[in-house]
């Protein structure tokens, strides 16, 4: 027994000793704030003015970790937990994130979970690709709102089908079986996904939400398993975010908006943006986008945080303050690193319209009642 | 190794002890005995909070949360015969295929190999459980689910007469099914229940071996005979370990199982499991109460499930036991006289 | 080996013999075959990332370009296994015990071990999502994550694996062994500290090891009770990274060389474990008794 004890205590012993060693070269140990003034909320959340904690969104976590990383020099660290929409939104409402990203807008029923009124900003846009995986057929598939609903709810059962091939005149398509691939976890993209084929499919019976019962084909984790269940089965299809398909070269079919069909090219992304409706809260939808040129099925993603984090939130006013120059980077100099070629991230930035409107409203925050400088 | 003769406090013999002296015992006893209530108490809040959680999904559905076979989040209804099926079906073949492979690489392990490679080898078993469960999962998708692709066809198209084994080759892709969501489980459990098994196997009692051994047994008999029966308890209580691993794990088996709401109708189809469901759905139920109502649940069933399985195999468990006990050979009874004079 | 008095082994007793002892070599190759698979593959995939900047740097959120190691995820780790078995070998071994010498067969142990068998079944995420609801929403102890309360969830995780184990291989001491002591006088904590543990010691090192490897790679019990963290800290009452997070996260990137971090991390995780089995089993032969 002594010996075990032994052991044990020697390796807590290290890591403790490991631990403080590293941390003292760090400069982001958290420890409880004393100035959050007293609230009617729980006490202060584990922040100071250096950190914040965010989580929600897998789709945008990409941009949130980059912008951390740009922003350390300033003295301010990002931590955030992919851990998907749903539960970001709801570690929000239970006051143990500063910020939640979410990729659908805020529903009546979400909002009044919350422990006073929220903020959302729209942050950036990303395409949901038709990815596919057909020995022969590289590049020019097109693709229509019904029939790739009729792919999906199991209607369309093979790539020869007339249905596909009236929109590919000249193509040489194969009989293969289409296996289809879908999310198998709560998604936005397949919130997202869902959402177009009720606007532009009549046949489409399968709702759209952030979890779907799938009537067949295959279930898969995450955008990573879809897509390494589509290379590994020839006659596969898959809804894949633009960033997974961008980067690792996928095939996608170009699906028709209006007349024309369209690429998921981070411009024709960013076209989607344009012209869309906003409504006061902010709470925009590019999906199924009218615009000419645009691709039709754009997610946005939002940032969602409390008008006053320091009296709901539960945030020390350093935090509230962090938590603004946060969001002013992200509508103003964070956008540059969004975009098309090099070194940006593949997502399409904000209009300059909409960044307006969030600059506009982020002047809303405030700490107790009283603005933040 | 040597007990140590303390005659403490003035008694000449051991049996006659002073108050004083038993004060350690006592405490001793007291704090076990505390520590063992708290685990009970935190176990039991445990489970309360459960059922408190899952009380509004069961009043709704009732029984045929268990016994409905329709999962569909979308449409809010929420009865879960598929994952039941599914949590079961895998647990079986991970059972079915784990537990013969670790027994008999214990075997192997303690009685034939080698003994310059016995220590080489046992750590090399071992090692399957510093695996981490999402590198399991991760193989599985990217390795054995697309190379077993061949064999699972040829499985379902010979035996095709056999009404769950064969047929469903259709249903066969890279992404997974019951089969490979088994196989992984089973390569998951093997370390445990291997490891167990040999700690148990090791202390047999060599005048057990050789006395089969004098008797003119061969090796096999040997084992058979003296081995086996001796350490039947011990390696089904590491086949319950095992069991409790495969009914619960959750992200290996989320990557290979595929993940589908609907029934399969062979084993070769995909499925889902209890475990799976909540690790998947967690995030959209977080802020939806009926949803994550019906995922604790799910959570309180696979609870009971693992009672019902756990009581069944410890009846299996403590009839060797008594058995075995008995078998101590008549020191029995003066442990028991001692122990109930000197302890009350 | 066999005496005049004995029949000759019989054609058919000794081809079974042949052939099951042929069975349990060929078990034994088949159970190392998925092993040597893993850890070819997990080589392969993740020997690549492994360089001295690994080890000494934080991730630090970068898509492109330099993304960071995993320093802070090696170090979190560290400290909330630590702490978590801590709590959790002591205790799980303390419960083992009172079960095998005291509580034996009466209804209040029998329900413990009902119990903890049930425990031993639960999916690591429900621990996970208890700790989050009794722990973490509230805002115990001032914080809403916390790496102490991953830590915790962890615990609830090990402590049925270490009582479970434990409890086996504390059966397994003979009796007699106890009842020599009993007969020389010993008093009952003397006859479980030096006679029953010394000799259970290698099992009960091996079950406490199943429990920290078990412990060190689950992903779920940590997700929603310490969240994710880039930097480096020692801090239990704040947020921390660890290495199952570390590798679920990046694991679902878009981004090939953070999905190789991923692996490289998933290699560091394995060698961990098996550098702390190799300690443990090394403490544990030089006090086993012969």
């Amino acid at each position: 027994m002594t010996k075990i004890i032994t052991t044990i205590a020697v390796a807590v012993a290290a890591t403790v000793g490991l631990a403080a060693c590293g941390s003292s070269s760090s400069s982001s140990s958290t420890t409880s704030s004393s100035s959050a003034p007293a609230s009617t909320s729980t006490s202060a959340a584990k922040t100071t003015g250096g950190t914040l904690n965010g989580a929600g969104s897998t789709f945008a976590a990409p941009i949130y970790q980059q912008w951390g990383s740009n922003l350390k020099s300033q003295g301010l660290t990002i931590n955030y937990n992919p851990v998907g929409s749903g539960t970001g939104v709801a570690d929000l409402q239970t006051a143990t994130v500063d910020f939640a990203g979410s990729d659908p807008a805020l529903l009546p029923a979400d909002k009044k979970a919350m422990k006073g009124p929220v903020l959302q900003f729209p942050v950036a846009f990303g395409a949901i690709t038709v990815s596919y995986n057909l020995p022969g057929v590289k590049t020019g598939l097109k693709l229509d709102g019904p029939t790739i609903g009729g792919i999906f709810s199991g209607q369309i059962k093979t790539w020869n089908d007339p249905a596909i091939k009236a929109l590919n005149p000249g193509m040489n398509l194969p009989s293969t079986s289409i296996t289809v691939v879908h999310r198998s976890d709560s998604s936005g993209t397949t919130n997202g996904f869902t959402t177009y084929l009720t606007k532009v499919d009549p046949a489409w019976k399968l709702g759209a939400s952030k979890l779907i019962k799938w009537p067949g084909g295959t279930g898969a984790s995450g955008n990573s398993g879809v897509a390494a269940a589509v290379k590994a089965t020839a006659g596969a299809v898959g809804y894949v975010e633009q960033a997974y398909a961008l980067v690792n070269g996928f095939t996608y079919a170009a699906v028709k908006n209006g007349s024309s069909y369209v690429l998921p090219t981070i411009a024709n992304t960013s076209l989607a943006a344009t012209g869309v409706a906003v409504p006061a809260d902010l709470g925009i939808s590019t999906i199924d986008s009218k615009t000419a040129g645009a691709y039709p099925i754009v997610s946005q993603t939002f940032i969602d945080t409390y008008e006053d984090p320091c009296k709901d939130g539960g945030a020390s006013s350093g935090t509230a303050a962090a938590l603004k120059s946060f969001l002013s980077y992200a509508f103003g100099a964070g956008q540059a690193t969004l975009g098309s070629g090099g070194s940006k991230l593949p997502y399409a930035p904000l209009t300059a319209p909409l960044a307006a409107k969030d600059n506009a409203q982020l002047a809303k925050l405030t700490c107790n009642g009283s603005p933040i400088s | 190794m040597e007990a140590s003769a303390t005659t403490a406090g003035g008694g000449r013999s051991g049996l006659e002890r002073s108050p004083l002296s038993r004060l350690p015992d006592q405490v001793l006893q007291g704090v076990l005995s505390a520590l063992a209530a708290l685990i009970l108490i935190l176990i039991a809040y445990f489970f309360i909070r459960l059922i408190g959680k899952s009380s509004s999904a069961f009043s709704h559905f009732g029984l045929s949360f268990v016994f409905g076979n329709d999962w569909d989040p979308a449409h809010e209804i929420y009865t879960g015969l598929p994952l039941l099926v599914g949590t079961l079906v895998t647990s079986a073949i991970a059972l079915i295929i784990g537990v013969p492979i670790a027994v008999a690489t214990a075997l192997f392990l303690t009685e034939l190999c080698p003994r310059r490679a016995r220590g080489p080898l046992a750590f090399l078993v071992d090692l399957l459980a510093a695996v981490p469960s999402v590198v399991y999962g991760l193989w599985g998708v990217f390795v054995l689910a697309p190379k077993l692709q061949g064999f699972e066809k040829w499985v379902a198209n010979t035996f095709s007469i056999i009404p769950w084994i064969g047929g469903g080759a259709d249903q066969i892709t890279a992404a997974g099914n019951y089969f490979i969501a088994g196989l992984i489980l089973a390569i998951m459990i093997l370390p445990i229940v291997s490891a167990i098994s040999r700690e148990v196997l090791r202390t047999v009692p060599p005048e057990h071996k050789e006395a089969a051994l004098a008797l003119g047994a061969t090796r096999w008999e040997m084992i058979r005979m003296s081995i086996i029966p001796y350490a039947r308890p011990g390696i089904t209580g590491g086949a319950m370990l095992g069991m409790g691993r495969a009914i619960g794990e959750t992200i290996a088996v989320v990557l290979v199982i595929g993940d589908a709401d609907n029934l399969g109708h062979h084993i070769f189809s995909q499925g889902y499991t209890l475990a799976a469901v909540i690790a998947n759905e967690f995030g959209e139920g977080s802020n939806d109460p009926p949803h994550a109502s019906a995922l604790f649940a799910a959570g309180l069933v696979l609870f009971i499930l693992t009672l019902i399985v756990n009581i069944i195999a410890r009846r299996f468990v403590t009839r060797g036991q008594r058995g075995q006990r008995g078998a101590g050979g008549g020191g029995d009874a003066v442990v028991l006289a001692t122990e109930e004079g000197s302890i009350q | 080996m066999s005496i005049q008095a004995l029949p000759e082994i019989s054609a058919r007793r000794r081809n079974t013999d042949r052939v099951m002892r042929a069975l349990m070599w060929v078990a034994t190759g088949i159970a190392l075959v998925p092993l040597v698979l893993v850890i070819y593959y997990l080589i392969h995939k993740g020997i690549g990332t492994w360089n001295s900047n690994f080890f000494t740097t934080d991730p630090n959120g970068n898509f492109f370009g330099n993304h960071g190691g995993i320093r802070s995820a090696i170090l979190g780790s560290l400290e909330i296994i630590g702490i978590a078995s801590a709590i959790a070998i002591p205790v799980g071994i303390c419960v083992a015990l009172f079960l095998t010498e005291y509580g034996k067969d009466s209804l209040f142990a029998n329900v413990v071990r009902y119990f903890v068998d049930v425990m031993t079944g639960v999916p690591s995420i429900v621990f996970g999502l208890f700790i989050y609801i009794v722990l973490v929403i509230s805002h115990v102890g001032g914080s809403g994550f916390a790496a102490w309360k991953g830590a915790l969830a962890v615990t609830l995780l090990m402590l049925p694996i270490v009582i479970r184990a434990s409890e086996v291989v504390l059966l397994l001491v003979p009796n007699s062994l106890r009842e020599a002591a009993l007969a020389l006088g010993a008093p009952r904590w003397r006859v479980i500290t030096k006679v029953v543990l010394p000799t259970s010691a290698s099992g009960l090192v091996t079950g406490s090891l199943l429990a920290v490897a078990r412990g060190m790679g689950e992903t779920a019990p940590l997700l929603f009770t310490v969240s994710v963290a880039t930097t480096l800290t020692g801090n239990p009452n704040s947020l921390m990274n660890t290495l199952p997070v570390q590798i679920y996260n990046d694991i679902k990137s878009p981004e090939p060389s953070i999905v190789a971090r991923a692996w490289g991390a998933a290699l560091t995780l394995v060698t961990i474990v098996l550098i702390l089995n190799l300690i443990a089993r090394a403490i544990s032969r030089r006090s086993r008794l012969a």
